[in-house]
């Protein structure tokens, strides 16, 4: 299909979703009135580590409206411990504490009272009497012989080290002519959406169901629910019409649930927990991945780089959960877009006492990228050869796809040469250098930084059981059905929560180029959990691909229905009928209409061909484009599509201020076929920001007493549109092969190389002093430091 | 995030929010509430009583007289930015109001609280620091009292407010009729965070051009906003490297602290920098209206 043939899908078509939200007319979670609610506060440890002796909750329960205390002990009796993505099984989880405190902040117990006002009154009333245990902060020094295990039961605090070869390396690094060693750290910054997770439960002991509404953004929800709490899977229904205010993978609250679920079935009434922010920063287990690469690089005098040696360090934090699989889901991308032969990864998490690690957009790739782009840098500085002249003669060239990388994963197409040319043609390079030398010699730093890198997207879990052997997922399959109904109405239904993807934009847009019909016209419906097709939720960057094939290919099945129906109305063949907007035309020129189908199909059952079902519904299960095998000698097929962008970032500031500001941001963008250019739009812009915090500001502090020093935005200090530029975007499409449309994923864009172009414009405005940065985020008092220091020294 | 439980009271005079003051210890007032109503939600406030001070007739407005200009303290922060009077004869206050957190914000806090609050890091009492201008308060027995700046701000969030007393106006001096330029300059992390190092300026300038009467002030890097002395300025052409000299003899004990966001060398050199910068915006804001 070509884009002229496309009415709908490419268009700048409002996005749906929207005018609710503009509105203020969202239903978010916190908006649900359920009569009888109660309401949940937590008792935070203020221990890093801690051994509990016992709890007091008498004075608290002695106050009027207060109905429970719940703690570790009682829950952790009653329900199997969360889920845990590796093969640890002595690194157990519970959603409060059990027997010991292993980060500061974490919950040792939970107060349900008639308000969340009174809640927190009594949650200052529980008494924990605990003893002080050893612990640990930095993840080196976690992995140090003699440093005291978090989980004293698991012997150690290493979590995962796996060491990947991929390729020649020994024998590339010999026949290298340079080689060069660089590290690099990612800080521990994650996304934090405006509304906190929160989440509902209800238990209805007369039909044993238990009803869940919640902010969420996670797959198998409801599974994971049922596990823990033993019940039947048939027995937990979430609702998926809740709104949710922004998750970019951090919503994951299976321990808020599990836990409300416990209180809701024990006192037989509604229980509420919505975090504030105190709650989700310090334990909403929400802080993303915090990153040490160390990388060995060999490469020739005329640029071409052979091999790397990458170790990636990873902190987790004091609970395993999904957080080591952000070490796996790099490896389908893990030479960037570059041509590199060969490649060992070794993959290290461990466990300290900090807050849990959870998905952030990119699962992994952020920092990844920071860190080839940061040694691609290196090695041109190395050579004397100019930057973007390095990338090109590593790039992997147009013709050169489909391309296998290393690590097994195919690379499905893309054109990053001309990418790049789009954007130097648009944002003029000599002149953008020009300026550069300009604002250089008014006596300011200035520097160009650029980042080009990949967004791996159609999220399957290959890294499940390429970290975990026991673990046998090879399908990560996304549903979807359409209907039209009695009065030839086209209704789709989605499986899911969606947290600002615009997925209802999505499933319309698809649905009606399908069918042909105007996509306004198409209502877009979320079943709950029991009525659900099966499904993943949208992580992964994958919902472009995965929902809209889903929908897409339902609507095609709908269609085929539509013509069979016509076609024997007519009396013809049904493969020499055409189908045009709802109407079928024979090849004579005969033709029948949208109502007369309609007709037939809900109430003619003696005109439908034989073999026909009655009534207009079809779905289809999309399973992930060549996401099929388990891993085998070490690699897989990661993602199946790989979205490329380029960023080229001028930025100055005055050396000893040293406030960042950004002069110019263009980024080229290619994610094959756009179904919506308003949410890759949104997505783009909104990842950039995301990005300019990583890189500058955003930063979970942990102090030498393990004490969490950003517990608020007045120090965890997210971009404003003060510090956000505006951006230029510099579209390409090259479509996927593999997808319906030749759509790829969008929704991590800008946060992936973002990071890796500003840091790389804070070094090239450096360079006069002959000194590097290496650490985020770059702080402006650390860049001031630096260049006085490289003075004095000097 | 709820606060602990508090009373509320909203007293229509002075008289009766000094009695209400005076008489409990734990009693805090609330004008705009733009740093007490986050900090009680956090409950690091816990007063027994918020005495509400925003109904209280005669306390917003804003007045000139011959040699003042009068600032009622629960004056919005907004509404004494968009005053014409102010611009015109206080015109480095407001220049600083520009920089006080961001226009929601401003709209509900108030230029008393602010000084109220002695945070070292707000702008509203660097201002005040450097013009010399007067907290008045009012106390339970109906008498003003007044207090220069550098007796009132002590610390950091301390302050030698009355027991019992509030304070009702700021008496700011009206520039001179000789060519009066200012400059404010402060850097933060972001647009409207505490600042890192932040300097007020203002020069009156002679007929001749030279520099007639010099003024400058540090804010964030001490425990308080400090008015520093530079009067080694007068007389000079108010040259880069007059200014220069200045700043960095009058700066070269300043005495800071490292926290999260910022080493203590990093303040220091940016309080400099910071003052040379208010400094030349200030001559050139004069030298411009010199003509």
């Amino acid at each position: 299909m070509t884009d002229q043939q496309r009415r709908f899908v490419s268009t700048n078509r409002r996005v749906r979703e929207d005018r609710r939200f503009v509105a203020g007319a969202g239903r978010y979670v916190a908006d649900l009135d359920m009569p009888g609610t109660l309401h949940v506060a937590l008792v935070a440890s203020t221990a890093p580590a801690a051994r509990i002796l016992g709890i007091d909750a008498s004075e608290a329960l002695a106050m009027e409206g207060v109905v429970d205390v719940l703690t570790g002990e009682e829950l952790s009796a009653a329900v199997t411990p969360l889920m845990n993505g590796l093969d640890t099984p002595l690194v157990r989880r519970f959603p409060l504490a059990v027997g010991q405190i292993r980060y500061a902040g974490e919950w040792v117990a939970a107060v349900v009272a008639e308000s969340r006002a009174l809640a927190e009154d009594a949650a200052e009333k529980v008494r924990v009497r605990t003893e002080a245990l050893p612990f640990v902060i930095d993840a080196e020094a976690a992995l140090e012989p003699d440093a005291t295990p978090v989980h004293p039961e698991h012997g150690s605090n290493l979590l995962l080290d796996r060491t990947f070869d991929w390729g020649p390396v020994a024998e590339d690094f010999a026949a290298a002519e340079e080689r060069l060693s660089l590290r690099v750290t990612w800080g521990r910054n994650s996304t934090v959406p405006i509304e906190t997770f929160g989440v509902i439960a209800r238990w209805n002991p007369w039909e044993e169901m238990l009803d869940v509404w919640a902010s969420i953004q996670m797959p198998k929800y409801a599974d994971q629910i049922a596990r823990a709490l033993k019940l039947p899977g048939n027995a937990v229904r979430v609702h998926y019409d809740v709104d949710v205010g922004g998750s970019y993978g951090v919503k994951r609250g299976i321990k808020h649930t599990v836990l409300v679920a416990y209180l809701a079935r024990k006192l037989g009434r509604p229980v509420r927990l919505i975090e504030d922010r105190l709650e989700n920063m310090r334990a909403g287990d929400a802080q993303g991945p915090e990153r040490i690469f160390d990388i060995d690089v060999a490469f020739d005098r005329d640029g071409t780089v052979r091999s790397m040696k990458m170790r990636a360090l990873d902190n987790a934090g004091a609970y395993a959960g999904r957080a080591p699989f952000q070490l796996g889901k790099p490896i389908g991308a893990i030479v960037g877009p570059y041509r590199i032969g060969s490649v060992q990864y070794r993959a290290m998490s461990v466990t300290t006492n900090k807050a849990v690690q959870e998905a952030v957009r990119g699962f992994g790739q952020a920092p990844t990228n920071y860190a080839i782009e940061t040694m691609m840098d290196r090695v041109a500085a190395h050579l004397g050869i100019d930057r973007l002249e390095l990338r090109r003669r590593n790039l992997i060239r147009a013709e050169e796809f489909p391309y296998t990388i290393p690590s097994g994963s195919t690379y499905d197409s893309g054109d990053y040469h001309t990418v790049i040319d789009k954007v130097l043609a648009h944002a003029d390079y000599e002149a953008l250098k020009a300026e550069r030398d300009r604002l250089r010699a008014e006596g300011l730093c200035a520097g160009i930084g650029i980042a080009a890198c990949l967004e791996p997207s159609g999220g399957n879990s290959s890294f499940e059981p390429l970290l975990n052997e026991k673990n046998r997922t090879s399908t990560w399959m996304e549903g979807s059905r359409v209907t039209i109904d009695a009065l030839g109405f086209v209704t789709v239904a989605i499986h899911t929560t969606s947290s600002g993807q615009g997925h209802e934009t999505l499933a319309a847009t698809v649905v009606g180029e399908e069918l042909g019909i105007d996509p306004d016209r198409i209502r877009v419906t979320r079943p709950d959990s029991l009525s659900s097709l099966p499904g993943n939720s949208p992580v992964g960057s994958r919902m472009a691909i995965m929902l809209g094939g889903a929908a897409a290919r339902a609507a095609r099945n709908l269609k085929r229905q539509l013509v069979a129906i016509g076609a024997h109305a007519m009396g013809i063949d049904p493969d020499t009928a055409s189908y045009e907007a709802g109407t079928i035309t024979a090849p004579d020129g005969r033709s029948i209409g949208w109502d007369e189908l309609v007709d037939i199909g809900h109430r003619r059952f003696h005109d439908l061909p034989s073999g026909t079902n009655p009534g207009l519904t079809a779905s289809f299960i999309q399973q992930v484009p060549t996401g099929v095998a388990l891993p085998k000698d070490g690699k897989v097929q990661m993602y199946p599509c790989y979205s490329f962008e380029f960023h080229l970032v001028l930025m100055a500031f005055d050396p000893v201020l040293a406030k960042p500001e950004i002069r110019r941001y263009v980024i080229g963008h290619d994610c094959g076929t756009v179904i919506n250019p308003h949410i890759v739009r949104g997505m783009t812009l909104g990842g950039i920001a995301h990005g300019i915090g990583a890189a500058l500001l955003e930063e979970f502090t942990y102090d030498e007493g393990g004490q969490l020093m950003t517990q608020s935005f007045l120090d965890y200090l997210m971009p404003s549109s003060h510090e956000v530029p505006s951006v230029e975007i510099v579209h390409h499409c090259t479509p996927s092969p593999l997808t319906e449309f030749g759509q790829k994923g969008s929704g991590e864009s800008g946060y992936l190389g973002a990071p890796a172009a500003i840091s790389g414009a804070v070094q090239d405005a450096l360079s006069p002093w002959g000194v590097t940065v290496d650490k985020l985020p770059l702080r402006m008092s650390t860049i001031s430091d630096t260049i006085a220091d490289a003075e004095t020294a000097a | 995030m709820k606060p602990a439980q508090f009373d509320y009271a909203r007293p229509k005079t002075v008289e009766e929010a000094c009695g209400i003051l005076a008489a409990d210890m734990d009693a805090r007032v609330l004008a705009g509430g733009q740093t007490l109503v986050p900090m009680l939600a956090m409950r690091l406030s816990r007063p027994s009583v918020l005495v509400d001070i925003t109904r209280i007739a005669g306390l917003q407005g804003i007045a000139c007289s011959d040699d003042t200009v009068e600032i009622g303290a629960v004056t919005r922060q907004a509404a004494a930015l968009a005053s014409e009077v102010i611009r015109a004869e206080v015109p480095l206050l407001a220049k600083a109001l520009r920089h006080v957190g961001h226009p929601p914000t401003r709209c509900r806090g108030t230029v008393g609280g602010s000084v109220a609050h002695g945070d070292p890091s707000a702008e509203i009492p660097l201002a005040v620091t450097v013009l010399g201008a007067e907290i008045v308060f009012v106390g339970e027995d109906g008498e003003e009292e007044r207090f220069a700046p550098e007796d009132f701000f002590i610390g950091p969030m301390l302050t030698t407010a009355p027991m019992g007393g509030l304070l009702t106006r700021l008496v700011f001096p009206r520039r001179a009729a000789a060519p009066t330029g200012t400059g404010f300059r402060e850097v933060a992390s972001r647009r409207s965070d505490y600042a890192f190092a932040s300097a007020g300026a203002q020069v009156v300038l002679n007929a001749d051009g030279t520099c007639a009467e010099a003024r400058l002030g540090i804010g964030s890097v001490g425990d308080t906003p400090v008015a520093v002395d530079i009067s080694g300025l007068s007389g000079t052409r108010l040259t880069a490297q007059d200014i220069r000299g200045a700043v960095v003899e009058a700066l070269s004990d300043l005495e800071t602290v490292d926290d999260l966001h910022a080493t203590a060398s990093y303040r220091k050199r940016a309080a400099v920098r910071l003052a040379e910068l208010a400094l030349a915006e200030a001559r050139d804001d004069a030298l411009e209206q010199a003509g």
